[in-house]
This record gives C-alpha cells, structure tokens and sequence, in this order.
C-alpha cells in the first residue's frame, strides 16, 4: 500500500524512443529509469487514445466500454456519426471509485474529460477534446480561474495541427506542455491521494514531426532544422517532472507511462477502393478525384461492406433488416466476415510483398461488445499502414495521410515506469504489463481491493512488489 | 473558504450511516459521509439538464483536428 499514488501519462511515447534512443539524456527520467522499474505496456486493440486511457483508468476493455475510436457510427445510420465524449464512459474511473470512499484526486485531462464530470472528490481539468476554454473545463467549476491564473493567463488544451507551418506548430507544442506542467504544479500542492496528469503534446510531436527526427521514416532528411525536437521536447518534459515528481513527497509511488506506441507510417492503404475492386462497394458515379466516402453517391443496393479510416480500419457490412437498404442476408453475414478476412489477409503492398495484415471481430476479441461497434477490425502490415477511408486516389497506395500529411502512426506498445522515493529497485525491466491492469494496480495500491469494484483481472505484481512497504 | 450548516437526520439513521463509514476508507465523520452522498445526488438531478457537450461547429472542428492528426 501507498499513502499517495500519481501517474503522469504521457500520450503515446513508445519503448523505442524513451528507453533505446533518449534515455541517456535525460537526467529525470534516467534517475527514474535505473533506481525504478520499467518496461513495455501493452495497449488495447485499437490501439487509439479513446479508448486507451479509459482502458487504464476503468480496467475494462474497449468492448466492455463500448468504445472503439474517437468517433462512432450511431446505431446503423450509413452516415450519422458522434464523437466520443465522457459521457460515453460508464464504467468507474480509479478516482471514481476513490471518491466514493472519500479519497481525493487531482485529475488533469486525461481523455475523454469533455464535458467535464461531477466528481465530488476530485478536482479535474478537461482533455484536448475541450472546443474551447469558454465552457467550463473544470470540476468544480469555480477551480477555472485558478487554471487559467497557474497557465499565465491561457490554459492550452491542443495545439492547431498546421502542417504547412511546423515553426507555429512547434511553439504552441512547447507552449501548451509548459503550462500543463504549471498548472500540474499548483495543483501537486494541495491535499490528494491520487494524482493524474495527461500530456498530449508527445503524441502531436509525434504525428507532425516524426519524419524529421527518425532516420528510418521514408521520408527522412538528413541535416533538417527539425532534426533534434524529439530531444529538445523530451528534455523539456525532463526538466519539468524534475520539478514536479519531488513535489508529490517522500510517501507517493509515481507512475510514468503511455497508451501506445508510436512508429513511421508507411503510407495509407487506400480501404474503400480495395472493397470496390473486389466487388463490396459500389458507387452510384465513380468519382474522379479524392473525396470522402460520406461525400460520394454509393449504390446501396450493390454494396456488401464498406470501411473507416484511421489508424485501423473499421468494416461495416449492409445487412438486410440491420442497414436502411441492407443487402447481405443475415444468415450469411458470418460466411461473409470469414470471406472478407481472408481476402484481407491477401492484400500485397506497393512492391508486391503480402502484408503483415490482422482482422479480427469485436466480440471475438473482447468476450463482450457493446455500443456502436464494427463488424471487423484491420490492422494493415502491422499498423505501419493506415487505413484510407476516402476513395478517387489514382493508386491504392497514398504516401501521404490522405486529410493532410502525416509522420507516424500507432504501435501496440507504450511505457511503463515507477518509483517510489528511498527504494532502490535497480532498474528492473518488467515485462508483460498491460494497460488494463493499471486501473486495479492503482486501486491496490491504494488500499482498496479491486474485486470489491468488479476487477477480477491481473495486476502489475512487480508494481505492488516494487511499492510494497 | 466553505461555510456550513446544520440539517437535522433521525438518531437511528445516524447511527446506521456510523456503521457504514466504518467500513469505508476515508469518510471521517457522519457528517462527511452525507455531503458526499447528497453531491452526489445533487449534481444527479444537475445532469438532466446538461446540453449536448458539441455544438455543430465544435463537432466540425474536432474532426477537423482528428481528421488532420490521422485519427479519422
């Protein structure tokens, strides 16, 4: 047990660039490195911010939750769609279940925070979902002003993703994650049993400047003025949990980690025109330049399936008597998904080399799948493809993210580390944790057992070991 | 700075939520126990009346933003 417990989640940071590549220079979160333990974590499937950190914090997977993405078709609609928010999250958060046993928390945007939850005892701030700093962003709502005073004036929820000017990009990045870690500060100095900041920032270096830093992105050039960021932003988050890590006392356990990993894209697997070819989808008119799928004429009554971009792809089929003009007979529907999957596993590459490609289905994967959820799930070569949902491209094969250039795409492992001040644990390298086991570590840790809030799953035991007094 | 003030319960009731609290983590007294469970239900009663978190322009811009980070 641990009279105190934070988590600082740093949104996306991947094994490979904390612990192989940077680690050496950054004094923080070396110390932390070598007298702590660490490891991979393991993301849940999708592996996508919503729902990962929900994932973490609740202990429930992605089909429990009913959360599959940022965004979700409602119901059967061919184009009604709604963007997750926390009031799509109905299991208990680990400070959900600490207030309910009068135990307080700092809670600082971890997503989805919009709108922002009446949680009695804990103060919370909004995540990067937030339109903008006029709502209210603030549990209670009277903590916005001491928000916006700690961040000199402007709390930064995002930054504007501007890829035809990285320079503005870059200076709103450092400016946001400057005042997060202000505003952490002032908020480390009053009572709490458990403390929680999210960063998001990592995860837009990442996705706007990966091909800048990585030697292996296709895309890399030597000497270019952005070649050094991924140290230059690393090590301002160093200097600052150098602050604030002392902050939280001698008596509280820390926890580093993030949702997923991060890579290069490869480029974009161009989804809805695959479909096409193979005879799934099929268009009123074809259209002639790039376009959404939503924007286009699709002939329902010849379509069979049809997917969604992102980082993985989201299959739906058109199910007579389940889509408004379904033509897939239900009864076939499972001959169908095994038919699609198969074709899938098939697909080659732009040099001809078959992909590293995995299908699965929600139910299969989780045991239960509530919500909204797809009739098959894609990882195309491993994830170092994303899916391109918008059809009209020349190729099947975009090098580009087809809304707007883009440099990495998501990895199925992120990090873990902890530390407990005084203890020497050697930098032990812990292996196997997973991001569902989190939410009950926590808890554990905490002094409250999991099962008696329904968590009847493993716990990361080298954490409890590590904690233990 | 909170101010207070004073509710009258029945003694029986008290007593019952004495136990309870007991068994529970946190909950120093009686009387933080029951501010705790009536914020609860205030802010219950508070969230019938909450509007949609997105207005059409928010939703257009978040996607906008996801769509552009590759998330769409």
């Amino acid at each position: 047990m641990s009279k105190k417990v934070a988590v600082l989640g740093l949104d996306s940071v991947p094994p490979e660039m904390l612990f192989h590549k940077l680690i050496d220079k950054l004094p923080n979160f070396g110390k932390i490195y070598r007298e702590g333990i660490h490891g991979s974590l393991r993301t849940c499937d999708p592996p996508i911010t919503v729902p990962a950190w929900m994932v973490m914090m609740t202990g429930k997977n992605p089909g429990e939750l009913g959360i599959y993405g940022f965004k979700h078709r409602r119901g059967y609609s061919y184009s009604d769609g709604y963007i997750v928010t926390s009031t799509n999250v109905h299991e208990k958060t680990v400070w959900e279940v600490l207030s309910d046993r009068g135990r307080k928390s700092i809670v600082i945007g971890v997503p989805p925070g919009f709108p922002v939850k009446h949680v009695t005892n804990a103060s919370t701030i909004s995540c990067f979902l937030t339109p903008s700093s006029d709502r209210p962003f603030t549990n209670p709502g009277e903590l916005k002003d001491e928000v916006v005073k700690a961040a000199g004036g402007k709390y930064i929820f995002d930054v504007t993703f501007r890829t035809e000017n990285r320079a503005d990009v870059k200076k709103e990045l450092f400016e946001m994650t400057e005042k997060r870690f202000d505003v952490a500060e002032h908020f480390a100095k009053k009572p709490w049993d458990y403390f929680m900041m999210h960063e998001i920032g990592f995860d837009r270096l990442h996705h706007a400047f990966w091909k800048f830093f990585d030697p292996k992105h296709p895309k890399y050039q030597k000497g270019n003025e952005y070649e050094g960021i991924d140290l230059e932003y690393y090590s301002m988050v160093d200097r600052r949990i150098g602050r604030l890590i002392p902050m939280f006392g001698e008596e509280c356990t820390t926890f580093i980690v993030s949702d997923h990993g991060s890579k290069a894209m490869k480029g974009g697997f161009c989804v809805n025109q695959w479909l096409e070819q193979e005879g799934y989808l099929a268009f009123k008119k074809r259209p002639d330049k790039p376009i959404e799928l939503d924007k286009v004429e699709i002939d329902w009554s010849r379509t069979k399936a049809w997917g969604w971009g992102g980082y993985y792809a989201r299959i739906f089929f058109n199910v007579k008597g389940r889509e408004p003009q379904g033509i897939v007979d239900p009864s076939e529907l499972e001959n169908e998904k095994r038919r699609l999957a198969e074709k899938i596993s098939k697909i080659k590459d732009h040099t001809g080399r078959t992909m590293k490609n995995w299908t699965t289905e929600p139910l299969k994967l989780y045991g239960t799948a509530i919500g909204d959820k797809p009739d098959l799930m894609v990882y195309f070569d491993d994830l170092d493809w994303r899916s391109a949902g918008t059809v009209g491209h020349d190729s099947l094969y975009l090098f580009e993210n087809d809304t707007g250039p883009d440099d990495s795409v998501h990895s199925m492992d992120g990090i873990f580390m902890m530390h407990k001040p005084g203890r020497d644990l050697k930098g032990r390298e812990v292996s196997g944790a997973r991001v569902e086991e989190m939410a009950p570590t926590l808890l554990k840790l905490l002094g409250i057992d999991p099962k008696g809030v329904g968590l009847n799953g493993k716990m990361i035991e080298a954490a409890l070991e590590g904690a233990a007094p | 700075m909170t101010k207070y003030t004073s509710v009258s319960i029945p003694l029986t009731l008290h007593k019952r939520l004495e136990k309870i609290i007991a068994k529970k983590t946190g909950f120093k007294s009686v009387s933080d126990y029951v501010t705790y469970v009536l914020r609860e239900v205030v802010a219950m009663h508070e969230l019938k009346d909450t509007p949609e978190p997105f207005t059409s322009t928010d939703l257009d811009e978040i996607k906008a933003r996801l769509q552009a980070l590759g998330y769409l």
